[in-house]
Order: C-alpha cells, then sequence, then structure tokens
C-alpha cells in the first residue's frame, strides 16, 4: 500500500495529505454555513433550507472521501507514530465519529436529534487532526 | 418553491463549494511552491554531489602540492 501511495503522490505523500486536509477543513467551514441556514439560523434570500440539506449532504459526502483518502494515506506511510500521538487519537476519533454521523443520516436509528451535536464534534476533531499535522507544514 | 429554483440554489450552493475547493489548493500550492519534494531532492543530491566533486578535487590538488 506505501508504494501505491508513494507512486500515486510521486513521492509528495505530506504535501498531498496536508492538500486534501485543507481543502477538508475549508469545505468543513462551508459545511456549517450551509448547514446553518439548513436549520434556520442563519437566514439568507439566496438560499432556503431545502436545497441548503442537499448542498451539505453533497459537499459532506465530497469531504467524508476526501478524509478516508487522507487517513489511508496517512496510516499506510506513517502508521501510528508515539511523537504523533494527539493526531493519531484525533484522526482516529475523527473517523470513527463521521462513520457514526454517516450512519445516523443514512439509516436514522432514532439518533436524528444527535445530527447537530455530531457534525460539530466531526468539525472540531477536523480542526485537531488538521492544526496536529498540515497547520505545522503550513506555519 | 419550484423545482427551478430548488435546483438553482443547489447549483449555486456546489459552485461555491468548488470555487472554495479551487481557492484552498491554490493557497496551499502558493505555500509550498511548485516544485515536487521528489524535485526538490534531486536538487539537494546535485548540489551535494557537486560540493563532494569540488572537496575531492582540492584534495587532490593539495596532495600533489605536498607530494612536489
Amino acid at each position: 500500500m506505501e508504494d501505491v501511495v508513494e507512486t500515486l503522490t510521486r513521492g509528495n505523500v505530506a504535501e498531498v495529505k496536508v492538500l486534501l486536509a485543507s481543502v477538508a477543513l475549508a469545505l468543513g467551514c462551508y459545511q456549517l454555513a450551509v448547514i446553518a441556514v439548513g436549520y434556520g439560523k442563519l437566514r439568507v434570500s439566496f438560499l432556503a433550507p431545502p436545497p441548503a440539506f442537499a448542498a451539505h449532504r453533497a459537499v459532506g459526502d465530497t469531504i467524508a472521501l476526501l478524509l478516508l483518502c487522507t487517513g489511508v494515506m496517512c496510516v499506510s506511510v506513517y502508521g501510528f507514530e508515539d511523537d504523533e500521538l494527539v493526531h493519531a487519537i484525533a484522526g482516529s476519533a475523527l473517523l470513527c465519529v463521521l462513520a457514526i454521523k454517516v450512519s445516523v443520516v443514512r439509516r436514522d436509528f432514532g439518533l436524528g436529534r444527535f445530527l447537530p451535536a455530531l457534525g460539530l464534534s466531526v468539525f472540531a476533531l477536523l480542526c485537531v487532526t488538521w492544526a496536529s499535522s498540515a497547520g505545522g507544514f503550513l506555519a | 418553491m419550484s423545482d427551478a429554483s430548488h435546483s438553482r440554489q443547489l447549483l449555486g450552493s456546489l459552485v461555491a463549494a468548488v470555487l472554495i475547493v479551487v481557492v484552498a489548493i491554490a493557497l496551499v500550492t502558493l505555500k509550498f511552491g511548485a516544485s515536487s519534494a521528489a524535485e526538490r531532492e534531486s536538487l539537494e543530491e546535485r548540489q551535494e554531489q557537486r560540493l563532494e566533486a569540488e572537496e575531492e578535487r582540492r584534495e587532490a590538488a593539495e596532495e600533489r602540492r605536498e607530494e612536489r
């Protein structure tokens, strides 16, 4: 797997990882604004709640894919390093909470009321994961 | 809300997301620079080789001077 990642990124694993994570974070910020419109917390004339929910879902799927790719690249090339403990824990927790959120969105399980909390948790964990790795690269 | 309006607003939201992606990629690429890590490594390697060769030449010249 490591060779595949190295080949795909042409030896720029860290740079590609930082790029994907940064795009995911930027889209995450956008998601907060869009879902605020969806829940009626933010009212704008050019976007109604139903299309805001649909856009949130579509962009969310993209973010999930980006995070999955970044996670696979990270674990296959770097593994779980002791000196990057915060990053490893935050990244693992992020993927777990994201999986739970996707499951609740698709199947509900009677947990729909927790979606805002799950979404905010995903965003907070994404911020911590990004800051503990990509932030250092870009500082 | 009509279907056309819904579709237009959804499309607008997705276009905004694409623009955010483009800006994020541009900013990160600007920060890293255009050259890839592999290119930078090969450049550094060539510089090291050049320095080593220069040092070897200097040492050889010194040895020749000492022999004389």
